[in-house]
């Protein structure tokens, strides 16, 4: 009896110490991950590069080689070859399966290669900035007021990079982009990432309104906002 | 679990090199992205009063404060880290 008291005790303190040793990571790496976000949104200097001759070509080769590159390591840290301790700002439940940082450098890739700039940049906005708000008004308001919170500020982004089309084209897209962030953001996927969905989500949502207003003859896109060197 | 466990302590060393060693990036890139933005919008469109490189001038003012939110607490939690080590 005794020896199987003392296993349970011993079991119990691994699984507190455990999930102490996780909290401790979460709790240490959360403004390293909260600064990672808003870095990102110094990638909008890729549309001051300018498109001719072989600038052209490294704009796009050097992206993909990067997400390239940063599929490589996660997937050497996922088959274990790379030791996880090393990868701080990881969650827990990202040690068997690819880091929230693929996911985020995949879905801006898609986004600088794929999409014009003027669904790009608010989408990127929405997860360098309206991520890392949602994720600190969750912590002190709770999830409506966080959601309410990443809606209003996504809209925000969408009305500032949209103020040079039309009154209800800048308020449809607003809308549709805005609910499209947050949706991305609140759907917690298996698979998907989050910073994956929060950009490529409303990105084609506004690619569904563009093109169909374009198949009843309206152009809603405004000039671009960043012209190139 | 107390403070002293070495598991732990690993840990937070580890962390705390690695935010050091980012911490220098993380924080310039932003803001010479932003300041390189505005230095063109007042060179291509501010000083000779086109207002098509406004959208410019919006972006790098959201990449800087932006930024500047986010930096302020990551560089306390950063020295927090350090007293601690």
């Amino acid at each position: 009896m005794d020896s199987l008291k003392n296993t349970r005790q011993k079991i119990a303190q691994y699984q507190t110490d455990l999930i102490e040793q996780l909290n401790a990571i979460e709790v240490d790496a959360h403004w390293f991950r909260r600064v990672f976000h808003t870095f990102a949104a110094s990638f909008l200097v890729y549309y001051l590069i300018p498109d001719v001759g072989w600038v052209g070509v490294v704009k796009i080769v050097v992206p993909i080689g990067i997400v390239v590159c940063i599929a490589m390591i996660d997937y050497r840290r996922i088959r274990g070859e790379l030791d996880y301790q090393r990868f701080f700002g990881l969650r827990s439940y990202e040690k068997g399966r690819p880091a929230s940082y693929l996911y985020f450098g995949i879905g801006m890739l898609l986004l600088l290669l794929l999409f014009p700039q003027q669904i790009a940049i608010p989408c990127i906005l929405c997860a360098s900035f309206s991520d890392p708000i949602i994720g600190e008004s969750r912590y002190y308001l709770g999830k409506k007021q966080a959601y309410l919170i990443g809606f209003l500020v996504s809209l925000f982004f969408f009305l500032i990079t949209w103020y040079r089309a039309d009154w209800w084209a800048i308020l449809a897209v607003s809308v549709v982009g805005a609910t499209g962030a947050v949706v991305g953001e609140a759907q917690k996927l298996t698979f998907i990432d989050d910073d994956f969905m929060i950009q490529i989500l409303p990105a084609l949502l506004l690619l569904l309104v563009w093109q169909g207003t374009l198949f009843i003859g309206i152009n809603i896109l405004p000039a671009p906002l960043i012209l190139p060197l | 679990m107390n403070g002293t466990n070495p598991q732990k302590e690993a840990i937070q060393k580890l962390l705390l090199r690695l935010e050091l060693w980012f911490a220098p990036i993380l924080i310039i890139v932003p803001l010479a992205v932003s300041l390189f933005l505005i230095w063109d919008w007042y060179a291509r469109g501010g000083s000779v009063g086109l207002s098509r490189y406004d959208g410019e001038l919006l972006l790098a003012l959201l990449i800087l404060f932006g930024n500047i939110a986010v930096d302020i607490p990551f560089l306390r939690s950063i020295r927090t880290l350090r007293k601690k080590g």
